[in-house]
């Protein structure tokens, strides 16, 4: 058992304390956005805030973030006007899509971090959140639309 | 045509408006009476829809949703469809819904297939679905007309509505709706006189349309198979078994995994011999538990004692040993597709050429691991999952299952990750047993070692290409022997031998889809495709088709052999290429046996009227082929040292449904340690018509990138009759990292489309193999690219 709080909202869940906590957002909370790749950390599908972290929610047991503030995809922004949202919209980036709930978060986690981020900045940041549909040059040229996104917004 | 379809009298019926339009003989159609909750002697009337054919349906409010039976794998396929039917039903953009209906066991034979896989889709509805929205406009038309008391012949359609040029009035389409009910189906002999919109006048048909399916993958609101819930479901895990295929449970002890919290039990699933043909199923175990993180837990601790077959206890290497030995000992070797007379060469006056070539087994793995969930409910068996072969799923799952497949009902997700293998059945007929079983919903998700150890890859290869030259150095012959494991898709593929562009009228038939790219488009006297089938692979692995199939491996061996015979004979790969691709015979395109295979159907079900997608196809491919080098600066670029250019083209998906490409590699390759560096890569295709070009590119992208990952990492292997690879840590493929620089150009030229999601996959191989030989002199010829190999050669 344990509380944990994600999106904003405190959840009470029943699940093992060794439970990882993608399958606690997935199966206990009905939160589907976060997605089950591989299990290893290998793949990125299933990334979520952890504190403003972004980290591989498939590797991460739940007893160890009943403190913590966890943010899914679902959580990222309430219109889901996020700008690297915004982006990937723009760039219409996603093909099967699966794996993009992961590459947002990464991609948010980044921007959050870096406002400016080099080429080589955005490679090393998402070279762990494989896409099978090989979206990957949208992916680099969305998150510098989200970029310029930003700080237009900023500037507003 | 518009008065023929006045004659015809379409039937019009008067709504409770009242507005007198053409009569109506069928009371039904003026509106369905349901119950009012609070009133149940006054009945509510349910506005009827407007519903001309299976593919679309107009409300009253105006709105069309465009009904998706294509599997929606990432390619977008129903904003390509809702393109298609806006055009020609003139609708306004904003108008325009799509959904994923449910499938049942009429759906195969009632839209005709349906299924998603070759790059097919578009090439496939593009025709049928233009007809029927062409047909249904001029009904609306002829409404719209009659409502506001114009005459037909004034009358246009555009943005939703029909409007009187004459006297300036109009009426929108949920006017026309909301007023009457139009009560017609479109049928067949409809389609022939279709008053289509021509291409010069297109709106929506080559726009690039944001995709109506990415919205909700930006947000967590998409749902994939894994995401599909019903209340009170279980879970279920496979344990999988210690060889691909063959083994069977002895026994199974869930003794220790009785502790684990939530653990439910055990089920043991076994099948009988001839269900395992094909290799579609294996016996396995399936822990069932109250949530998946339990299952998992007890998965580990069940013990199971299995029975394995000794004779599929063998690697990769022996599989390509095995594959070597066909095609040098050329027992049972069967002609695919052949061209003049090879064999007939007199071969002791020409100039003899000869290369091997091999190509590793490749896994799909979409994202998405093989999931369903199935419940047995009022006698019906409901199944929810992402998959490929929607309609054929009653059929399928009624086999195994042994329920009657019209009590069996497919709930289609979207897909994350298709490439293939989400055709395969194992996550739904064991879903669908598990519920049977224990009576509960069972939701059965694959882990990714699971998904692994359950690999329907491409099979592996062993090639040998052989020409023979003139005294003018011309490829007077050319021989493409191909040993491999063939798909198993029962008759579906199952294609007649074809010489000189004629099918053959004999018994033998041959898996098309473990054979076609080497059918290829070169104007060359003699040419033999010879399949050997190598049974003794398909023992050990089902394989299957892998994005493109065939192409990346018959495509590689071609391409790189005609880099060869060039370099043998002081030409320029490519003046060869472009010598030989002047659309001479069987290589103008368009041809009956193009357009409709014998053997193909019913896989896909191009309609009677629609054009050819091959016509022209080997000046086309010269044409993409002079573009992409143009772009690329080929032959002219001042290239750094031991930097060079290699080309490749193909005619993929098959000669059917031809897209035809051509591409360039720049590489670097450093001396010293034999890093190779893929500086650009240049691809130029041309698919036809394009219904949503920046769709179109994405596609392209993602294929290029597709056939890189293919070419510098990706490697199945097979140890002990299993698969050695357990997840993405060791089965390595593309990331974001090392990415080169693509440059793409589409052709639109109009004519009748082909595919877009497959099609740029196989020529990155062989480009930059070739460009590797360029740049460093040693040529490769094994896939994936092996850094010692070129090492070595150094």
């Amino acid at each position: 058992m344990a509380m944990l709080t994600v999106n904003g909202r405190s959840y009470f869940v029943e699940d093992a304390p060794d439970t990882p906590l993608l399958w606690v957002l997935r199966e206990s909370m009905q939160l589907t956005g976060t997605k089950f790749g591989c299990g290893g950390g290998f793949c990125g599908c299933c990334t979520v805030h952890i504190n403003g972290e972004a980290m591989r929610s498939c590797r991460i047991r739940l007893g160890d973030v009943e403190d913590a503030i966890i943010t899914t995809i679902e959580g990222l922004d309430p219109g889901s006007n996020h700008p690297v949202q915004l982006a990937w919209e723009q760039e219409q980036v996603p093909q099967c899509g699966y794996c993009h709930s992961g590459q947002i978060m990464q991609a948010a986690a980044l921007l959050a971090d870096n406002a400016d981020p080099t080429d080589d900045d955005i490679e090393i940041t998402m070279r762990g959140n494989l896409c099978r549909c090989m979206t990957y040059i949208r992916v680099k040229n969305a998150i510098k639309v989200a970029v310029n996104i930003k700080k237009s917004g900023a500037n507003l | 045509m518009t008065q023929n379809f006045s004659r015809r009298g379409f039937l019009f019926a008067t709504s409770a408006a009242g507005v007198s339009v053409i009569l109506s003989t069928k009371a039904e159609a003026a509106g369905k009476q349901i119950v009012d909750l609070l009133n149940p002697n006054s009945p509510i009337i349910m506005p009827p829809n407007f519903m001309p054919s299976v593919w679309f349906t107009l409300e009253s409010n105006g709105r069309t949703t465009i009904h998706i039976f294509k599997a929606e794998i990432g390619q977008h396929v129903g904003t390509a469809f809702a393109q298609i039917v806006a055009e020609q039903l003139c609708l306004n953009w904003e108008n325009v819904d799509i959904d994923y209906p449910v499938m049942d066991s009429n759906t195969f034979e009632k839209y005709q297939g349906q299924l998603t896989g070759g790059s097919y889709s578009v090439h496939e509805m593009f025709d049928k679905l233009s007809r029927h929205a062409a047909i249904a406009r001029v009904i609306l038309l002829e409404a719209g007309a009659d409502l506001m008391g114009s005459e037909v012949e004034d009358c246009k359609v555009a943005d939703s509505r029909v409007i009187d040029t004459i006297f300036d009035q109009e009426i929108s389409f949920s006017e026309i709706l909301s007023e009457t009910t139009i009560n017609y189906e479109i049928l067949q002999e409809d389609l022939e006189n279709a008053d289509l919109i021509q291409r010069q006048n297109f709106k929506v048909v080559g726009k690039s349309l944001p995709a109506i399916d990415i919205p909700e993958k930006l947000n967590g609101t998409a749902r994939f198979g894994i995401d599909a819930y019903v209340p009170n479901m279980q879970y279920a895990k496979i344990i999988k078994p210690p060889t691909r295929l063959g083994a069977k449970i002895i026994s199974v002890d869930d003794n220790a995994a009785k502790g684990v919290d939530g653990y439910i039990k055990t089920l043991s699933i076994s099948f009988p011999d001839q269900a395992k043909h094909g290799g579609f199923i294996t016996d396995v175990p399936v822990v069932i538990a109250k949530n998946y993180p339990a299952a998992m837990r007890a998965a580990q601790l069940v013990q199971v004692e299995w029975s394995t077959n000794e004779n599929i206890l063998v690697s990769s290497q022996t599989l390509m040993n095995d594959a070597k030995t066909l095609v040098e000992e050329k027992a049972e070797g069967v002609s695919y597709f052949s061209v003049g007379n090879f064999a007939a060469l007199d071969k002791s006056t020409l100039n003899n050429q000869e290369a091997d070539y091999q190509t590793s087994m490749v896994a799909h793995s979409p994202l998405e691991p093989a999931n369903a969930l199935a419940r047995y409910v009022d006698k019906k068996l409901h199944v929810y999952s992402g998959h490929q072969g929607g309609p054929l799923l009653p059929s399928f799952l009624g086999m195994f299952t042994g329920i009657a497949p019209d009590q069996i009902i497919f709930h289609p997700h979207l897909v994350g990750g298709g490439f293939g293998k989400k055709f395969e059945l194992e996550a739904l007929i064991l879903a669908s047993i598990a519920t049977l079983k224990t009576g509960e919903p069972v939701k059965l998700i694959f882990t990714r070692e699971d998904d692994l150890a359950f690999a329907h890859p491409r099979t592996s290869t062993y090639q040998r290409l052989s020409a023979s030259l003139d005294a003018n150095n011309k490829i007077i012959g050319l021989k493409h022997e191909i040993a491999a494991g063939w798909i198993e898709f029962g008759e579906t593929g199952m294609v007649k031998p074809v010489v000189n562009g004629t099918a053959q009228d004999t018994e033998e038939r041959l898996q098309l889809f473990s054979l076609t790219g080497a059918d290829h488009w070169y104007d060359i006297e003699n040419t033999d495709v010879i399949a050997y089938r190598h049974r003794k692979l398909e023992a050990v692995v089902p394989v299957r088709a892998v994005r493109s199939v065939a192409n990346n491996y018959t495509v590689f061996s071609l391409e790189s052999f005609i880099d060869e015979i060039a370099h043998q004979t002081g030409k320029d790969p490519l003046d060869l290429r472009l010598s030989m691709l002047n659309g001479q015979g069987i290589n103008a395109g368009g041809s009956d046996h193009d357009l409709h295979p014998l053997g193909i159907k019913p896989f896909w079900n191009v309609s009677p009227l629609q054009p050819s997608a091959s016509i022209n196809g080997g000046k086309r491919l010269a044409n993409v082929l002079r573009i992409a080098t143009g772009l690329a600066n080929y032959g002219a670029k001042l290239l750094p040292e031991n930097t060079a250019h290699g080309i490749a083209i193909a005619g993929a998906e098959t000669r059917t449904n031809p897209s035809f490409s051509a591409c360039v590699a720049e590489v670097h390759v450093d001396p010293a340690s034999a890093s190779v560096t893929i500086n650009k890569i240049t691809v130029a295709i041309d698919i036809g018509l394009i219904v949503n070009p920046d769709g179109a590119k994405a596609q392209v992208e993602g294929s290029i990138l597709w056939g890189l990952s293919n070419c510098m990492f990706e490697k199945l292997t097979i140890q002990n009759g299993s698969v050695v690879e357990t997840n993405f840590d060791k089965y390595k493929w593309q990331s974001i990292m090392n990415i080169p620089e693509i440059e793409i150009h589409i052709v639109e030229n109009g004519i009748y489309p082909s595919g877009a999601g497959e099609p740029a996959t196989s020529i990155v191989s062989p480009a930059i193999m070739n460009a590797i030989f360029n740049a460093s002199g040693v040529r490769l010829r094994n896939l994936p690219l092996d850094r010692n190999e070129l090492l070595s050669g150094l």
